[in-house]
């Protein structure tokens, strides 16, 4: 209009040159920015997975370790730091006390992780005369009762003494070895059985090599020559394991740890150490993880006592825990040294002795007893084969019996519950107490069906016979174990038949669906674990390993003691659910304590006062706050209005949501004026096909929905107003898309959901993916779980990799050829459209399948009219 | 455990030392190398009932000694002892015909019932 004018003309082109400039420099600018928001998104979604992950392991409640729990967080703290980082890199630094805040939480997750560890301080050895159950916080569990059965009840004792947890702490102390135990604990994957193995074998070894501080030295050697002093000679001990903090809660930790028996002076601190370091065998590992006890809470004192060469020993129940009447003391006998009862090795005898006097002995079985475990002269204990003429007599007489059963009843009503309790007779006929602990009875579950009621079984019975050592009925696949090396090959679920109950096996029982074994009684180690974890037990049937085959399908009936071959649902109906045995543990605590300063969100309303660094009170609401800055940051028209006007155009169309484009290149036609555009305009491939699947069938409104589904949006939306749509803030609802020619990147907030599709169709396959990533709705988990399963059963038609976790669905679709990469963006446009407010609805299955079909229906209608190679 | 003849092949001088020690104090007949060589020169000049062999060791490895043992004297049972070494050789030890399997730091009494066990399978097979 002006050319007439050359200078006008002139200072016009300067003027567009300018224009131009500023253009890129704006481009160059927003495409960092770009970058950093990407890097955001991308950063927070990770963030709120690992959130996710730790919320799921909570409620799953299987055995989780505080390495876990450790390495997830220190995985949040990473990650927050990046994100407050790139927010204040796009923003200037316009949130300098962000930080701060960050750094006020994190102190406060870091005392949970911390971990108010145990700090034991006394004396280093005390003499078992002066010990009671009050100081198991220094004596462990397993003494202290002892002390108390000595000192209190004045039962007969082995003379000895406590080496203390605070002993054991110095030990570890003076080595820094609990750091680098840590360590080892973080590299391990938990599921990896053969890494567990060597990570125990490392850490044993670290522990038998460390020194021992002069002073404990000393102090042992001290005890020790005392012992010989009241002794008048040389005298040979037993040391077993007294670990601390096993007893907060109903925890048996039975045979987990090592006891070394008949050591002599020479090896008395190598055993020690060999005991302490019993701490970290696989049993007690796997075992503290399923517990959910913290490392650092377990202390091993370590009791060493005179050595009992006994004539006979054994191990008794005060209450029978298979008599319903709980009218009989329970007693197991060999010959020789218990040992034998404990590790399951031998089928001991059997003798039931009534609670009510006078004592009478209500059964006796007596088994052939070939061989005992003695003392050796000089140091440990070796099997030697039971003269003739004593292999088929009892190995009590009835009046050992009586006594036995007095003892229990006095133990079990001084401390008030049934007790598990070691005991020896010495060759000169006394009788020694060498354990007395609470028993774990298993609580009868679901009411079992009295004697009048006849279970059908329909399978055949393979055998029976045994005892019942843990309640309960089971079926899987026969695996055996006769050596280590089985165990890590122990597959979930199978059925663990060995010869021998031996302790160790305990590593791989809380996977083991149940337990049957030739020999071995109920009061040994591992049949006490197996009560503990709801596995049903059958011990000592004499034949398992022979008649049963490997990867066989049996059923345990350990109530019944039969097996049968095949699945006997019958009798599975029966069996109780398995225990969570995590729940209430340490570690679940810590966890949940954790989780308090990291998954609420609290900053739920963008437009209220608090909605600033100084309101964020947890790792969630950093999150909330860092993503909602950002969005501003890149959107917001009234802060960055040059941006928005010169490059945001709002798409116009048939399109039932407002739509905003960036160009980033290419990503829209040239030259287009003005503010807004039409499909017509749009370049990008990826986001022209994205397009087609959102236009193909048109939305039909919100479903109808039943009260059930209502109720339950409302329940939700009361709990977390961030639900509410749009929350006034004007950004719900606007979507984004950034577009060049070959990728798109939409972040769209619709109503409860947040999603967020990312495509690039890049020259090569290999470099090409699809990404989608949708959060939220307002029903309640079920309903949205039941959405997740629909989206998710409808793209894996298509090719997709889907993940669902609670209610974040994430999928993905790479390393395939364009038309396949068009085709999915056409999918996600029609789900992102037709599967919003479907979560109220979808309350039945029933009603999942019906729309799972109507979807697949429609898209493929829409697919085939729009042909391959779209776009 | 009277005439139970040990062979006790470990290159960790300290670690060996003791354990022929305590096996000795329990009556075993207990003799040491410290490599594979020396273990296989002491089976060609003298008889054994059970070896006790770690799985790691310089020079000759574990698994080879084992296969040669298993070669030469396929009566001699050896017991694997395996410390740093992966649980996968272990695994590949029983196939190539261990006894069984311990980790370090064994338990002793463990060690010496497995060592019975050992001897009483020989006895069976011989």
């Amino acid at each position: 209009m002006v050319e007439l004018f050359g200078f006008l003309k002139k200072r016009r082109e300067g003027k567009l040159r300018e224009a131009e400039q500023e253009m890129a420099a704006v481009r160059r600018t927003f495409t960092r920015r770009y970058l950093n928001f990407k890097s955001l998104l991308s950063t927070n979604d990770q963030v709120l997975e690992i959130i996710n992950e730790l919320e799921q392991v909570l409620l799953a409640g299987s055995g989780f370790g505080m390495s876990l729990v450790r390495s997830r967080c220190t995985a949040l703290s990473v990650n927050l730091y990046k994100i407050i980082q790139n927010l204040n890199q796009i923003t200037g630094g316009r949130f300098p006390e962000l930080p701060e805040v960050f750094q006020g939480i994190w102190e406060r997750i870091d005392r949970e992780l911390k971990h108010r560890k145990t700090d034991p301080s006394g004396e280093l050895v005390l003499p078992l005369e002066a010990v009671t159950r009050e100081m198991s916080g220094l004596a462990g569990g397993k003494m202290a009762n002892l002390g108390e059965v000595k000192n209190r009840l004045g039962l007969p004792v082995p003379d000895g003494f406590v080496i203390t947890a605070a002993a054991y702490q110095i030990f570890i102390d003076h080595n820094d070895l609990q750091e680098e135990i840590n360590r080892r604990f973080q590299l391990l994957d938990p599921g990896d059985l053969a890494g567990l193995h060597e990570t125990s074998a490392e850490i044993q070894q670290l522990i038998t090599r460390a020194v021992l501080p002069p002073q404990l030295a000393a102090a042992i050697a001290g005890a020790y020559q005392r012992l010989q002093d009241r002794f008048g000679g040389p005298v040979r001990v037993s040391l077993r394991s007294s670990a601390l903090g096993e007893d907060a809660q109903e925890a048996s930790f039975a045979g987990q740890y090592r006891s070394l028996l008949n050591v002599s002076e020479e090896f008395l601190l190598l055993s020690y150490k060999e005991v302490a370091a019993s701490k970290y065998s696989v049993p007690a590992i796997t075992y503290r993880l399923s517990r959910g006890f913290h490392d650092e809470d377990i202390l091993m004192a370590v009791g060493c006592m005179t050595m009992i060469p006994a004539r006979v020993s054994g191990v008794m129940y005060s209450t029978d825990p298979g008599d319903e009447t709980r009218e009989a003391v329970l007693i197991n006998a060999v010959w020789g040294l218990g040992k034998s009862v404990v590790d399951g090795s031998l089928t001991p005898d059997l003798f039931l002795i009534s609670k009510s006097e006078p004592a009478r002995i209500l059964k006796k079985e007596i088994q052939p007893k070939g061989q005992q475990f003695v003392c050796q002269t000089e140091e440990g204990v070796e099997l030697q084969t039971v003269p003739e003429g004593e292999r088929l007599s009892p190995s009590l007489t009835d009046a050992q019996a009586r006594r036995l059963a007095e003892v229990a009843l006095a133990l079990e009503k001084h401390f008030g519950q049934p007790q598990d309790i070691e005991w020896a007779f010495a060759p000169d006929g006394s009788l020694q107490i060498m354990q007395s602990r609470p028993l774990i009875i298993p609580e009868k579950g679901t009411e079992k069906p009295g004697p009048d009621t006849v279970v059908e079984i329909d399978r055949p019975l393979l055998f029976s016979g045994g005892v019942t050592a843990s309640p309960g009925a089971a079926c899987g696949p026969v695996f055996k174990v006769e050596t280590s090396v089985d165990l890590l090959q122990f597959p979930t679920g199978a059925v663990l038949v060995t010869r021998n109950p031996l302790p160790q096996w305990a590593a791989v029982l809380s996977r083991a669906s149940a337990l049957v074994t030739d020999q071995g009684a109920i009061t040994g180690h591992l049949a006490a674990v197996a009560r503990e974890f709801n596995v049903p037990a059958l011990l000592g049937t004499g034949q398992a390993t022979r008649a049963l085959d490997q990867g066989e399908i049996i059923t345990v009936d350990a109530d019944g003691t039969r097996v049968y071959a095949g699945r006997a649902e019958a009798l599975l109906q029966q069996a109780g659910e398995k225990v969570n045995v995590m729940k209430g543990s340490p570690v679940e605590i810590t966890l949940r304590r954790l989780l308090k300063h990291i998954a609420p969100l609290t900053l739920t309303d963008p437009e209220a006062p608090n909605f600033s660094p100084r309101g964020c009170q947890t790792l969630h609401d950093i999150i909330r706050f860092a993503h909602e800055m950002s969005l501003r940051e890149l959107f917001d028209d009234q802060q960055e209005v040059s941006f928005s006007e010169k490059l945001a155009k709002k798409m116009t169309g048939d399109l039932p949501m407002q739509w905003w484009v960036i160009d980033l290149e290419g990503g829209l036609r040239a030259g287009i004026s003005g503010g807004t555009i039409g499909p017509a305009d749009v370049l990008s491939r990826p986001l022209l096909a994205l397009w087609e699947g959102l236009r193909a069938v048109p939305w039909q409104g919100p479903p109808a929905v039943d009260a059930k589904g209502f109720l339950s949006i409302l329940a939700e939306s009361a709990m977390d107003t961030s639900l509410e749509a749009g929350t006034g803030s004007g950004y719900g609802a606007k979507n984004y898309v950034l577009a060049s020619e070959n990728f798109c990147h939409l972040s769209t907030r619709l109503g409860f959901h947040f999603s967020t599709v990312e495509a690039f169709l890049g020259e090569k396959a290999a470099e090409s993916y699809i990404w989608f990533y949708f959060k939220g709705g307002g029903a309640d988990l079920f309903r949205k779980e039941q959405r997740g399963h629909l989206i998710r059963s409808v793209l894996e038609q298509f090719g997709f990799w889907v993940t669902v976790r609670g209610d974040i669905i994430s999928a993905r679709l790479e390393r395939q050829d364009r038309p396949t990469l068009l085709q999915g963006l056409q999918v996600l446009g029609y789900l992102i459209l037709h599967t919003r407010q479907l979560d109220m609805v979808l309350g039945d299955p029933a009603k999942v399948q019906g729309y799972k079909e109507k979807m697949l229906r429609e898209i493929g209608t829409f697919l085939q009219a729009s042909g391959p190679g779209v776009g | 455990m009277q005439g139970i003849r040990v062979l006790l092949v470990d290159d960790e001088e300290d670690f060996r030392k003791t354990l022929a020690n305590r096996l000795g104090k329990r009556k075993f007949e207990v003799s040491e190398a410290p490599g594979g060589m020396e273990a296989l020169d002491s089976l060609a000049r003298q008889a054994f009932d059970v070896v006790v062999l770690d799985v790691r060791m310089p020079g000759m490895d574990g698994l080879e000694v084992l296969k040669r043992v298993k070669e030469s004297h396929p009566l001699t049972e050896v017991i694997m002892l395996t410390g740093h070494a992966s649980v996968e050789s272990g695994i590949e030890g029983m196939r190539l015909g261990a006894f069984d399997y311990l980790m370090k730091p064994c338990d002793i009494n463990d060690l010496t019932v497995k060592i019975q066990d050992a001897y009483q399978r020989k006895l069976t097979l011989s």
